[in-house]
């Protein structure tokens, strides 16, 4: 795999008025990663995924994707250097049908991508997000579990490099968690994508990401594979307590 | 596919037969009708642009009298050196480029924060003019000398109608108008998806204004005399934005629809009694906000059905709670 840096966030700092919500984060991502995101409530991990989007754009620090300084500029600008993300609360276009939800990121962001063949129409990426039965619905009258795997499948639509999935397995069942977790795994071996997920369920995501990186008040204070980030002394102090000791056991 | 092909090939023998009856219309109808078929069609334009990127991103814009105004007055400065045909582009390109001007500033804003602040600068540049002509040129209005033919405002209007109507079937077909659905739907989402919103937003507001201009620049040569008062009269923007609404902003023949309405109401009721057209208006509004949030174009066979059902299932409840009483 070529270590090609496909996104490299220095020294992010995001602040609200007196609030600093990110405080001087690094975070670099190559190609083909699965890296996950994890830390306690408030710990500034969407905000993060707002800057390193280009949707909120970031107090100071620099955005460099394949390249090319992208800071200060527009979401559309990230999504066409193949950056795309999901949002937390899934954002579909409820009037829009399901195929014609995949069929925008393909006519914007996806439109001058290069096109893999498992994203090369809307009826490729419906099956491989697995909605192909229901291409024709409104993106309103799919259930919640579906809208999520629908925000995936409308990512994946602008054909993206970088993938960022905001807590997609929030609230799902175990197995649909297993099946979400299974999808992930296949799009970044069989497209080669790298793939950053933040989770709020700690164990989930530390089964199946290879580096984790963990937030805590704005700031970055590990980054490291699960093994490694489960026995850092600050993640056990700073948050994770019970819940990692079982994983760890 | 050949769905979307049969839903174009219906529109346009639906806009084709709307003009054949616009156009034969001057041949056999009295100076009444052909002024009120006038004033139908200039809001035909009027709310179908204003639809076209208002409605479908929901950016509730009040400038519509601003563009007209601007329109207006381009006619009356240049139509003696420039002739009919040019002065009606050059206030569809002046009103567009306001409409830039405009648009950087206040596009990034939503909601009533947007409508209160285009209304704002419409009255602006309204007093503004005002001002100019009143201190700099030392008039209060203009008369306009040459003025062309009735048939030929006529004509020209009915052409920036079936324009207006043409532009919006193609721009729903286009990406672009994709882009501005996708703004109306979730503008941050669009964003994240690869529309440039900003550009999209712009543009969109300026083929709003451009039609705005080029209907005030023909409009103008109604009146010989014009004052900004008259032009810039707000109750051009409510009406355009109150006809979209009742007709069906999001909808392509909706505006069109009430826009006839609405000409027919107004001479009907206007010149007996204004104050009845008025309350008219406002009960109309309000009907179509609470029971058609669609706009007259969505009415169906059944919502008469989902009406009478909802009535019955209220008088049932009245029923039930005077027994209960």
């Amino acid at each position: 795999m070529a270590e090609a840096l496909l996104l490299d966030a220095r020294d992010i700092t995001v602040r609200f008025g007196g609030l600093v919500a990110v405080d001087t984060v690094s975070a670099s991502f190559r190609a083909g990663e699965l890296v996950g995101i994890i830390g306690p409530n408030g710990a500034g991990k969407t905000t993060f995924f707002n800057a390193i989007s280009g949707v909120q754009a970031p107090t100071s620090g620099q955005l460099v994707a394949e390249g090319r300084d992208i800071s200060g500029q527009g979401p559309h600008r990230f999504a066409a250097h193949g950056v795309a993300r999901t949002f937390q609360t899934p954002r579909v276009f409820g009037e829009m049908s399901v195929q014609d939800n995949i069929g925008f990121g393909l006519s914007f962001a996806g439109r001058r991508r290069e096109a893999p063949w498992l994203l090369r129409d809307e009826a490729s990426i419906l099956a491989l997000i697995g909605l192909d039965h229901l291409g024709h619905l409104p993106a309103a009258a799919i259930t919640p579990s579906q809208q999520r795997l629908l925000e995936i499948g409308m990512a994946l639509a602008t054909r993206p490099r970088l993938l960022l999935l905001d807590e997609v397995a929030a609230g799902l069942t175990e197995s649909e968690v297993e099946a979400m977790a299974r999808l992930i795994r296949r799009l970044r071996d069989e497209l080669g994508l790298t793939v950053v997920w933040i989770e709020h369920a700690v164990t989930t995501l530390l089964r199946h990401v290879e580096r984790v990186i963990v937030l805590h008040q704005g700031r970055k204070i590990a980054d490291g594979t699960p093994a490694e980030v489960v026995r850092n002394a600050e993640v056990i102090e700073a948050y994770l307590g019970d819940e990692m000791a079982e994983t760890s056991a | 596919m050949s769905d979307s092909r049969q839903l174009l090939i219906r529109d346009s023998l639906v806009l084709l037969a709307f003009t054949g009856w616009a156009l034969a219309l001057p041949a056999y109808g009295s100076e009444f009708v052909v002024s009120m078929a006038l004033t139908c069609l200039m809001y035909v334009a009027l709310s179908s642009s204003w639809s076209l990127f208002c409605g479908t991103t929901r950016y509730l814009s009040l400038a519509t009298s601003a563009f007209f105004g601007i329109g207006a007055y381009t006619t009356a400065l240049f139509i003696e050196p420039l002739g009919w045909w040019s002065v009606i582009a050059l206030g569809a390109l002046i009103a567009a480029t306001v409409a830039v001007l405009m648009g950087a500033a206040v596009l990034h804003l939503r909601g009533t924060y947007f409508a209160v602040l285009t209304f704002g600068m419409t009255e602006l540049i309204r007093h503004a003019i005002s001002y100019f002509e009143k201190q700099v040129t030392g008039t209060v209005g203009r008369v306009l000398m040459v003025v062309p033919e009735r048939d030929t405002i006529y004509l020209t209007v009915l052409g920036l109608a079936v324009l207006a109507v043409a532009v919006s079937i193609a721009v729903r077909r286009h990406r672009f108008g994709l882009a501005l659905r996708g703004i109306g739907a979730d503008e941050q989402r669009a964003q994240t998806l690869g529309v440039n919103t900003k550009l999209v937003k712009l543009a969109g507001f300026a083929i709003t204004a451009a039609f705005a201009g080029a209907v005030g620049a023909a409009m103008s040569v109604r009146w010989t005399y014009i004052d900004p008062h008259t032009v810039f009269n707000p109750f051009i923007g409510f009406q355009t934005v109150l006809i979209a609404l009742i007709g069906g902003a999001a909808t392509l023949w909706g505006p069109l629809i009430a826009a006839i309405v609405f000409s027919v109401l107004a001479e009907a009721l206007r010149l007996q009694v204004p104050q009845i057209y008025m309350m008219a208006l406002g009960l109309l509004l309000i009907l179509s906000v609470l029971y058609l949030p669609g706009g007259l174009a969505s009415l169906r066979g059944s919502t008469f059905v989902g009406w009478r059902d909802g009535l019955l299932a209220w008088a049932r409840g009245l029923g039930g709670e005077k027994r209960h009483g």
